[in-house]
Formats: structure tokens, C-alpha cells, sequence
């Protein structure tokens, strides 16, 4: 296996001229792209192997060339969200102790606002302030870049993304969803985040041309792109491929055959979402993967036969998978397990967090099940479980039954503390519009349909979920 | 005994006990003398009660609605 960069050079020799990236109306070729990845590299030059250079970017070309040029320079990425808050930027930056900060005209007030002492500076700034000219630089690290997982509570924990682990992920995303250098890959999803990482890498690695988007939230765009550019695969979250659905299901059949993949991620991805994409794509396929940043496209899921619309597939070569629970059979409900190359081996600088690597296996927190032919199945979160007297729900298995009401849109299921019970049920039920829905109605439906312990103590409608950016609904607390 | 709020009272309980049906149903039946009246029937029972009257009924007064006449008297008094 090659590293990211060795693949990306051996593209840079062989097709110099073809796009490497599409962003806007700017057209990049590798050669072009290789140019100031080293230029950029050469800025670098001046700390010492192995720094944190933190990346503040939305994603761009010069996200594209920041991160390739600091992997180039023997250095590790930290990818900061450009939306998260100023406290937990800081807190970011403090664990991580970059060296250095590089971010955009647009973004760099914001930066040099946080108080944390380090050199901040945009990618233009950087790469014209060097005196230093080498041709090709090519250093090595054992860590390429470093994220934060976005835990609700407490200090985000750090995850050092080794290149062995990158070169290990990228070859299964090539190897299982096809890839090739003829490929047009559409991305409307953060760079700052694993999946959409991911698909830059397999992108360059292939020798493929990827178009970046800001957002995914402009559905339209998204499609206009899809024919304009004759984009060959797409990779969006659920939330996008639902919204494109409901906002222009008329157009897709038409602007969506020349796909060959739509790639998604684990996140719950209704039956009749993927019955319909799969409809839709005439001549491609849906794929689904289960992942953690701490463990990356640990299973693979390619929609093509029905009966296993609910499953995020099956590990690749060299990811094991165990369920754990009491009964130790992986047929029934437990926490997942996972052990493989694309695992990280420790937490940056967090002991604590290190208590969930155990003999190189991943306790995930994930819930879930396998069927009789090794299919993994998500339940929930173990974090999520609500115990109600001792009997544990799931609050997938309320937010399901009320789902399927007509007038429904979308439910969330939470504990909520009570003194005699220890927990209660309280769903938050985001009504369609112009329906009307009473909570007497909704309260029945559950008692007919869920056993006793399950039937919601409280219902409250909501106008909209919290739903961070990809697509994961956050279970807020109730007060 | 068959006003409206009787009325109602006896749907929330066919509802929560579905075993219960006119010919069995009993005002004065109490908790112990139902299968299926556990604590989270009991839960349920006052939840339904709260929204079908959009009254609010704390942990102490639920312990204290054991019948179908507990809850009947419970909701004419919160009206």
C-alpha cells in the first residue's frame, strides 16, 4: 500500500493535466494542485517534524492544498469545524498545541479571536511569505492528521489518524465502492469530518477529479451540479438524500442517471429512502458504511438486493466485528466491538479515553446486532439506553412506532428523571405541516403498540430538531 | 353513573387494560384485582389521564388512584 501523497504524486507524473479539483468555477489540475501542495510544504519548512499545524478552512481548494501540504511537510493536520463555538475551538486548540494556525480571509478574524497564543495565518499569506524553493519535498509521519470527535459533554477527545490507517481506509473505500481514475466525485460534505476526508482520499488516490460544495443544504445546486459536471458518484449524509427527495423528487430520475454510486453513512437511513434511490438509480447503486473517526468505514453496504435495507453491511478484510453483550450471542442486541488496522491505537494525550482500546479492540458505544449471515444492524447509542425501573428501552424502538403515524414527521425519544420510575420516556414529535395530530392520539397509538414500560410519560410538539451537520439528531436532555 | 366524564373515564381504562370490556368492567375494582395493573400500567394510566383532561397529577396523588372510581373522583375534583 501507498501512502495518500505517494498516490496522489503517481497521478501528478501520469495525468499532470487532468482536474484534480473543481471548486466553484475554479478548475485545478494535479500538476497545478502538486505546484503549491510543496509550495505550501515549503512554508512549513521552518518547524520541526511532526508539529500540529491546525487547519481552519471551509472546504475549498486551499483546505485541499493546507491539508495535502502539511501531510507533504512531515507534519500532522489538526481539521477544526468552522462551525463549532469559540469555547470549543479553544479547547481544541489547547489539547492539540498546534504550532501553527492556517485559515482563509473570511474565517482568520475569527481565529485570531480565540485566545490562543500561536501564529495565525491565510493559505495566500503563508505560501507568499516563503523564501524557501524546494522542488518536491516528501517527508513522512507516523500520525497524518488529527479530529475531534464532538462529544456533547466535557472536552472533546482527540483522534490521531495515523497515514497506516489512512492507506488501509482509502484501500477498502476504492476496493469495495469501485473507484477509478474516470470517476467524477461530488462532495458536499466537510472536509474537517472522516467521511468526507475519506472521499478526497480515495478521489486522489484514484486519479479521479472531485467537485467540492460548501453545503449540502442547497439540494438544487447539488443536482446542477450532478449534470453539469456529468458527476459519476455523490457522497451525502441521509439528511441530504431525504431532502432531495421532498424537495425535487420530480427531477431526480433525470438528473440522477449517470450516477454509478450514491455513497452514504450510518446514520438511520429510512426503508423507503433507499427503496426509492434504489428505484432511482437505474444504472448505479446506494451504499451505506458503518464508522467512527476512531474507526473508519468499519463495515460496507451496498444496497442491491431487498431484505436488508436496515443494515450497514459487512466488515472488509482485516475489520473484525464482535458483538458484546450478556447472552454472547451477536444475534441479539450488545455494544459493537471493533479491531482492525483501520483502528486507532490510542486517544490523543487522553488516558481516560485510551480505557476504550482494549487489546486493539474498539469499544464503540454503539449498539447493535448481527443477523445469521454477519450483517451489522444499529440500534442506538448505549449512552442512550433510558432505564425505566430497570428495564432498558431503546428509544429507537419508541421513536419507530410513532413514526409510522400519519401526520408524523420525525420523533426523537429521551429519559427524562423521575423519582419513582428512575426514568421516564418524553418524545419530542415535529409535526407535517398543516396536520393535526393531537398528543391524546399520538399517547394511544402507543399504548396499542408498544408494551407498557415503552409508552412515552410525556409528548411535547417541536417546530425542529438540534441536528448538527451530519445529519445525527442530538438527543438533548430534558431540563 | 354515565356522564360524559364516566364515559371517558371507562375509554382510558378499556385503553390501558385492554382485557376490559362492559361486562367486566367494575367502578369499584380495585388495583390488586387486575392482572395487568402494574406500575407501568400505572404510569400509563396517569399519563393518559393527564392529557385526555389536560389536568397535571403528581407521583403522590397517582399512588392514591387504585379504581376506576379513585380516578373517576380524582378528575371531577381537578375540573
Amino acid at each position: 500500500m501507498n501512502t495518500i501523497l505517494e498516490n496522489f504524486k503517481k497521478y501528478v507524473k501520469n495525468s499532470p493535466e487532468k482536474p484534480a479539483l473543481i471548486f466553484d468555477d475554479e478548475i485545478i489540475s494535479y500538476k497545478k494542485l502538486n505546484e503549491l501542495v510543496n509550495a505550501l510544504s515549503n512554508s512549513l519548512l521552518y518547524l520541526k517534524k511532526g508539529s500540529i499545524v491546525s487547519i481552519f478552512l471551509d472546504n475549498s481548494i486551499d483546505f485541499v492544498i493546507s491539508y495535502l501540504g502539511i501531510l507533504n511537510a512531515g507534519m500532522i493536520a489538526h481539521l477544526i469545524p468552522i462551525n463549532l463555538s469559540d469555547e470549543k475551538i479553544k479547547q481544541q486548540l489547547e489539547n492539540a498545541i498546534p504550532e501553527l494556525v492556517i485559515s482563509s480571509q473570511s474565517l482568520i478574524e475569527k481565529i485570531k479571536n480565540i485566545p490562543y497564543n500561536c501564529k495565525k495565518i491565510t493559505v495566500i499569506d503563508l505560501i507568499n511569505n516563503t523564501s524557501t524553493k524546494q522542488d518536491d519535498i516528501s517527508h513522512t509521519n507516523d500520525i497524518a492528521y488529527l479530529i475531534y470527535t464532538s462529544g456533547t459533554t466535557g472536552v472533546p477527545k482527540g483522534v490521531p489518524i495515523t497515514h497506516e490507517n489512512v492507506e488501509f481506509t482509502t484501500s477498502n473505500i476504492i476496493t469495495k465502492l469501485n473507484y477509478t481514475s474516470s470517476d467524477v466525485n461530488l462532495l458536499p460534505l466537510p472536509l474537517s469530518h472522516s467521511f468526507g476526508l475519506g472521499c478526497l482520499h480515495a478521489s486522489l488516490s484514484v486519479g479521479s477529479t472531485l467537485i467540492l460544495l460548501k453545503n449540502a443544504t442547497n439540494t438544487l445546486s447539488i443536482l446542477e451540479s450532478i449534470k453539469k459536471n456529468n458527476v459519476t458518484t455523490l457522497a451525502a449524509v441521509p439528511l441530504t438524500l431525504n431532502k432531495i427527495l421532498k424537495e425535487h423528487k420530480n427531477l431526480c430520475s433525470n438528473y440522477l442517471n449517470n450516477l454509478r454510486l450514491i455513497i452514504t453513512n450510518s446514520t438511520s437511513i429510512p426503508v423507503d429512502t433507499v427503496k426509492t434511490y434504489r428505484e432511482i438509480l437505474k444504472n448505479g447503486k446506494l451504499a451505506t458504511y458503518y464508522g467512527l473517526t476512531e474507526a473508519s468505514r468499519s463495515t460496507f453496504m451496498i444496497f442491491e438486493d431487498s431484505g436488508r435495507e436496515e443494515s450497514v453491511g459487512k466488515p472488509p478484510s482485516g475489520i473484525e466485528i464482535k458483538i458484546q453483550n450478556e447472552s454472547t450471542n451477536e444475534l441479539e442486541i450488545g455494544e459493537i466491538l471493533i479491531k482492525g488496522k483501520n483502528v486507532i491505537k490510542n486517544y490523543w494525550m487522553n488516558e481516560k479515553a485510551n480505557k476504550k482500546i482494549i487489546n486493539d479492540w474498539l469499544s464503540t458505544g454503539d449498539l447493535g446486532h448481527k443477523d445469521m449471515d454477519g450483517y451489522l444492524y444499529l440500534s442506538g447509542r448505549l449512552d442512550d439506553l433510558i432505564n425505566i425501573a430497570g428495564e432498558k428501552v431503546m428509544p429507537a424502538d419508541i421513536e419507530k412506532v410513532v413514526k409510522v403515524l400519519t401526520g408524523v414527521e420525525d420523533v426523537l425519544a429521551i429519559g427524562m428523571k423521575n423519582e419513582m420510575y428512575g426514568e421516564v420516556i418524553k418524545i419530542f414529535v415535529k409535526k407535517l405541516i398543516n396536520t393535526k395530530i393531537t398528543k391524546s392520539e399520538i399517547l394511544s397509538h402507543c399504548i396499542k403498540n408498544l408494551e407498557s414500560f415503552k409508552v412515552p410519560r410525556e409528548i411535547e410538539f417541536v417546530n425542529d430538531f438540534s441536528s448538527d451537520e451530519f445529519g445525527k439528531m442530538k438527543h438533548f436532555r430534558g431540563e | 353513573m354515565s356522564t360524559n366524564l364516566n364515559i371517558e373515564i371507562k375509554e382510558v381504562f378499556f385503553q390501558i387494560f385492554p382485557d376490559l370490556n362492559e361486562s367486566n368492567f367494575d367502578w369499584k375494582k380495585k388495583q390488586n384485582d387486575y392482572e395487568d395493573w402494574d406500575s407501568f400500567s400505572q404510569l400509563n394510566l396517569i399519563t393518559m389521564l393527564e392529557e385526555k383532561f389536560s389536568i397535571s397529577i403528581s407521583d403522590m396523588d397517582s399512588i392514591s388512584i387504585r379504581s376506576a372510581e379513585d380516578a373517576l373522583n380524582f378528575v371531577k375534583n381537578r375540573k
